[in-house]
């Protein structure tokens, strides 16, 4: 077994995916599924099947695209970049049948921490989750991608496909909004 | 001077992640310095910040990979790109798999509606239509497919998944198509392991029909309706006229004979709770069942408690729901009247916010 970081993903791991072997998909499945499945989770407000779909397309993309992933940037901004363009993708496909970014299905949410069963935590993390869902989804992607995978402002960009003075704004307007939410959350559940 | 006449409000998150050059780093030290609105700013952006640490990183669940192998092509590409030679074999092949499907559709079609499904003995000797199967077959839709105390058999429903089928029962084969695969369940029990989209599979029982969204699950009923169905991934919805149990990983839900879906409950709930829910059911949702569930309630069993409000009487509809509030937070814009009423937009709105905690 190849030894990889959390951060780096040997170049013969990228050309064996280019020659299609499911084995080298395996591993870097097995290295960013989480955050992968966390990030459209989170994005589509714990859908579960939406966030399922979302990954199975986005490492069934990689198989196929991988081709034109040159190395000039680094392997995991490249794969966010096919998580943004699969999550953008859904919310258009919502918005024609008429769906909204809201869940419209009860999800598993796995990994639960056994300090939800505590009131007080249980209550911070329901309003974080409720204040993110309700940012734009701009700003909720700048912030999720920073947030699971500490990608630098350089490579939320290049994942965005936007400057990186756009995302420095996303992520400070964000912010902002998503501590103006919970202030006002927390008030109207007192 | 002017680099105190600009806000720095969009700079803030990169300032306080330390990703500005220091030039810049500098010019928004100096504003803050001299300017009350960005420092308030600055208050909520670390605010903002610091709840983001909250949330959680989930583990993708296994059908995840399944899927996703299942739609890949079965040999690696580089076994047919690298040599001209493997490129003859290859394209030979792939003109005989094209003959040899074209022919099982043509086949298909004459003789059977829809697609098929592949049913192979586990143990003893199953019977199809009638007739005693030795080996792997295909069924079809209409088809019938029994089993005695000693024999089981497994059926492969396409790439969707797979359905193990335990002694005693008896099941036909309604629905085979890419956008549902449905079966009647008579009698006896099966296991489900589904990694398709939601929404495709399909089992219907005396009291409901059991729908996939995305799941492993074990059913048996009864010729009466009378079972139990147990989730151990995903999510089934159990519903019967109108009404609906949406069962996660974990839970379980009694079908009872011409009442549909039980109530779901959590396999870890404690034997009082549990007791609790099968009695008030027996009692048709009145009397004093209702206090030992509350009393013995988890905020994980908010998942049985949201799901008591429809089927009680308005009173006890208020005790579920001080019980509710207090074991889980009320999200904002959830408002009692509503819940009391009823009102299905609220309804679903709380279901989804709870969900996170079952």
């Amino acid at each position: 077994m190849i030894p990889l970081s959390d951060r780096e993903v040997a170049a013969e791991i990228i050309e064996s995916c280019r020659a299609g072997d499911r084995e080298a998909l395996r591993v870097l499945y097995d290295l960013y599924k989480d955050r992968v499945y966390s990030i459209a989770l989170h994005f589509f407000r714990g859908d579960q099947p939406t966030a399922s779909d979302i990954t199975q397309q986005v490492f069934l993309k990689l198989m196929t695209a991988i081709g034109k992933f040159k190395g000039e940037a680094a392997f995991s901004t490249w794969l966010y970049r096919l998580v943004v363009n699969a999550c953008q993708d859904a919310v258009r496909r919502r918005k024609r049948v008429g769906l909204t970014t809201q869940r419209d299905r009860l999800e598993e949410i796995a990994g639960k921490s056994s300090h939800e069963d505590d009131y007080a935590h249980a209550q911070s993390v329901q309003l974080v989750r409720a204040a993110v869902s309700a940012l734009p989804p701009a700003f909720r992607l700048a912030i999720l991608l920073r947030y699971f995978d500490d990608l630098s402002y350089e490579q939320i960009a290049q994942a965005l496909h936007c400057s990186m003075g756009t995302v420095a704004s996303r992520l400070s307007r964000g912010h902002k909004l998503l501590a103006e939410h919970l202030k006002r959350l927390r008030w109207e559940t007192k | 001077m002017r680099m105190f006449s600009k806000h720095v409000s969009s700079l803030l998150a990169a300032y306080i992640d330390g990703q500005l050059r220091a030039r810049e780093a500098r010019r928004v030290t100096l504003h803050l310095e001299h300017c009350e609105h960005c420092r308030r700013e600055r208050e909520l952006v670390e605010s903002g910040m610091s709840a983001v640490e909250h949330l959680s990183l989930v583990h993708a669940p296994d059908a995840i990979w399944t899927a996703i192998e299942a739609a890949l092509p079965s040999r690696p590409l580089w076994q047919t790109q690298r040599n001209p030679a493997w490129r003859f074999v290859f394209a030979t092949l792939v003109f005989i798999l094209l003959a040899g499907a074209g022919f099982w559709v043509f086949e298909q079609r004459i003789h059977r509606p829809g697609m098929a499904w592949e049913l192979r003995p586990i143990q003893g000797t199953p019977v199809v239509n009638a007739k005693p199967v030795h080996g792997a077959v295909r069924v079809g839709a209409g088809e019938w497919i029994e089993t005695n105390s000693s024999a089981s058999v497994t059926v492969k429903l396409g790439e969707i998944g797979v359905v193990d089928i335990g002694p005693n029962t008896r099941l036909t084969l309604v629905t085979a198509r890419p956008s549902e695969n449905r079966l009647a369940l008579v009698r006896g029990q099966i296991h489900a392991k589904i990694s398709a989209p939601p929404k495709l599979f399909f089992v219907d029982t005396a009291s409901g029909t059991a729908v996939d969204l995305g799941c492993e699950y074990s059913l048996h009923t009864d010729e009466e309706g009378s079972g139990q169905l147990d989730v151990t991934q995903g999510w089934v919805a159990f519903q019967w006229k109108g009404q609906e149990s949406l069962v996660p990983a974990g839970a379980s839900c009694l079908t009872l004979p011409k009442a549909g879906p039980g109530v779901p409950y959590f396999d870890d709930a404690s034997g009082t709770f549990k007791r609790g829910v099968y009695n008030f059911a027996a009692a048709k949702f009145e009397g004093p069942w209702l206090e030992v569930i509350l009393g013995d309630a988890r905020v994980r069993d908010t998942l049985t408690l949201w799901h008591l409000l429809p089927r009680v009487g308005v009173r006890d509809r208020e005790r579920i729901y001080s019980r509710m509030a207090a074991l889980a937070p009320v999200p904002a814009g959830i408002s009692r009247a509503k819940v009391l009423r009823l009102d299905p937009e609220t309804l679903k709105r709380w279901k989804d916010e709870l969900a996170w905690v079952w």
